[in-house]
């Protein structure tokens, strides 16, 4: 893990600067001593030194070594997955909670592989209805009701 | 300790059914939560949170306990029947639950456990009851400095058991508490951090910063994993122990179960060290040591009482000073304010009429747990097998509709997404979450009392260390960091030496 300790230490280290810097900013803002900028900065000087600390350590051959891999072709579905959910997060406003969630669950079962047609249909049909109904009448809670406002 | 107050209490709790009812919710739920490998208590209360906003707080937080005390029993179904700890705190109910199933006798390490976890979850509730309004009297003493060394030692205490690097659970650590600065400083109300953003005003809310590190999180690595994650398969039968193995572990039972809820009280710590600590304790003092580990009732009892007694244990410290024990009572901690009551030693007086039901609750879910587990053990074991390509969708779904309903906003699901995403990158480069959803709770309590108690003094630092319980408490952590650093040290250089060998071999 020594190039990827070495990486996320070396971001760490510009992030800390920029936050001690950007956190400045506020000192001038009140009459406190010790104001809004004085924990962001000392968390910033810690992050610093855990990031020096990390990036000799690297260097030194100490980093831990991988317990376990991304899969790449797993990562890829999992990307995919999100942007899935962000179209589901588009979807539920123009057709409502309800049947956006239906069509969520279903593509998603199909997109990792659920084969059974009729156990999709169901499952996701009933978890939306079943989570809707809860949120509608048991809680009280508002959901996206999209251009179909006099059900889901 | 007012008993007229714990009578009525159980009282109110008791003779209302909606209150069994939501007891019995929380504890199925919890169950399901915990035998399903992959999900945790943490995050089935992370989930569930949004499910008690429309309710009255004592039931909304009932059902919370009892997912809290379910989840912790369910992970030792699965860790008995698949040897995959359904919850990090069953790791220990497998070495001896596993062989078990092996031989044979899967339903009788099921009711051991289930019995162990109710003698440990009751010990807990119990000494949680007792103690825990003699330490808010305690924590009625504190000053900022006391508060703000109380949250460096919790933070020092979940990074030490996080993780296989201290410098790693430290990061994450600064990271949570950097976090906790976004937003209005509530000392002299300046917007820090928020780039004009509205939404941030408020800081980043805790409910879809909890979904994003452990509900999506772990959603995103089943679907990376989904291909390569074999189907399981699972049944039990006979599941009531017989009485005279229930007389051969109950002094195990009891001793564990005190010994988690002492575990448990100490702020970061939790469930899993408790379950650990218990095991390695009941096989010290057994006489025959060398059996465990080959499937003894024992190695499952000490255990499962170990982490469920912890549950008791973890309450304390979050009820009675607001510092969280485990992750999960972090988020309990996080449900009490969502539901307008700020936990520490002023909720001890200004909501007694929460607290004791929270105490009868605490006892009652024990009580539905053993009834539960007894009589739907064959059931959730069935649950292990629901296919995962219709199980994590459904969980997907519900981590969006949890983090979308605390503020009805698009923007808490996107910034929940976003969190979970670099949690699925921290866990695979080796830095815990715990203790980001630590600091998250303890952040705004370190920095308004370390300021406080600078103002307080006019800069002198030497106040956290000339008062005794303050200074008790930073020492404390600095020794523990300390031992764990020459631990973690030795642990690695023994795995050196063992590769360095397995190479030689080769």
């Amino acid at each position: 893990m020594k190039k990827a300790d070495i990486g996320v230490g070396v971001a760490l280290i510009i992030s800390s600067a920029w936050i001690f810097w950007y956190a400045g900013s506020y000192h001038e803002a009140t009459i406190y001593y010790y104001g809004p900028n004085f924990f962001p900065q000392i968390l910033a000087l810690v992050m610093g030194l855990c990031a020096v600390f990390l990036i000799v350590n690297a260097l030194r051959g100490k980093s831990l070594s991988r317990a376990d891999r991304i899969d790449l072709k797993g990562f890829g579905r999992m990307l995919i997955a999100i942007g899935i959910c962000i179209g589901y997060l588009f979807l539920m406003q123009v057709i409502g909670f309800a049947m956006g969630t239906s069509v969520f669950l279903f593509v998603l079962m199909m997109f990792i592989g659920q084969k059974g047609l009729l156990k999709r249909i169901v499952s996701s049909v009933m978890v939306s209805i079943l989570v809707w109904a809860i949120f509608r009448f048991f809680l009280v809670i508002p959901l996206p009701t999209g251009m179909f406002e006099f059900t889901f | 300790m007012d008993f007229t107050l714990l009578f009525h209490a159980f009282g109110t709790v008791m003779l209302n059914p909606i209150n069994f009812f939501f007891v019995f919710i929380g504890i199925t739920a919890g169950i399901i939560v915990g035998a399903l490998p992959g999900l945790t208590a943490t995050m089935g209360c992370a989930l569930l949170i949004p499910f008690t906003f429309g309710m009255p707080p004592i039931q909304g937080l009932l059902m919370l306990l009892g997912i809290f005390c379910g989840g912790i029993y369910g992970g030792s179904i699965s860790g008995i029947l698949i040897r995959t700890p359904g919850t990090p705190s069953a790791a220990a109910t497998l070495l001896d639950g596993y062989p078990l199933c092996q031989k044979g006798m899967a339903g009788k390490a099921i009711g051991i456990s289930t019995m162990a976890s109710f003698v440990g979850g009751t010990t807990g509730a119990l000494v949680m009851t007792f103690l825990a309004p003699q330490i808010a009297k305690i924590g009625l003493k504190f000053g900022p400095p006391e508060f703000f060394a109380l949250a460096i030692f919790g933070l020092g205490m979940i990074i030490t058991i996080s993780g296989r690097s201290l410098l790693k659970g430290i990061i994450a650590a600064v990271f949570g508490l950097m976090i906790t600065v976004i937003g209005f400083d509530p000392l002299s109300g300046v917007p820090r951090f928020t780039f004009g953003s509205q939404d941030l005003l408020g800081g980043v809310t805790f409910i879809p910063a909890l979904i994003g590190l452990f509900g999506y999180a772990q959603v995103f690595r089943n679907i990376e994993k989904i291909t390569i994650l074999p189907p399981v398969k699972s049944k039990v039968e006979n599941i009531l122990p017989k009485l005279a193995e229930i007389r051969s572990t109950l002094v195990t039972m009891i001793k564990s179960g005190l010994m988690g809820t002492f575990i448990g009280s100490i702020p970061g710590t939790g469930c899993d060290v408790a379950a650990f600590v218990a095991y390695g304790e009941a096989k010290r003092s057994s006489k025959h040591p060398e059996r465990f580990g080959t499937g003894v009732l024992e190695g499952v009892a000490a255990p499962e009482a170990g982490n469920n007694g912890a549950t008791g244990g973890a309450m304390i410290p979050m009820l009675t000073l607001g510092v969280p024990g485990d992750a999960v009572t972090a988020v309990l901690l996080g449900a009490l304010t969502i539901h307008g009551l700020q936990p520490g030693p002023m909720l001890f007086k200004d909501h007694l009429d929460v607290i004791y039901p929270i105490f009868a609750g605490m006892i009652l879910a024990q009580a539905i747990l053993l009834i539960v587990g007894l009589a739907g053990a064959r059931v959730f074991a069935r649950l292990i097998n629901i296919d995962r390509r219709i199980l994590t969708p459904v969980i997907f779904f519900l981590c969006v509709v949890g983090s979308y309903s605390m503020r009805f906003s698009f923007f808490d699901v996107g910034l929940s997404l976003i969190i979970g995403v670099i949690a699925y990158f921290m866990e695979y480069y080796e830095y815990p979450v715990s203790p980001i959803l630590l600091a998250l709770i303890l952040g705004p309590m370190a920095e308004q009392n370390l300021r406080r108690s600078l103002i307080i003094s006019h800069g002198d630092a030497t106040m956290f260390f000339t008062r005794p319980i303050s200074a008790a408490f930073i020492i404390l952590a600095l020794a523990v960091i300390i031992s764990s650093y020459y631990r973690i040290k030795k642990a690695s250089a023994r795995e050196a030496q063992a590769a360095a060998s397995g190479d030689e071999n080769k």
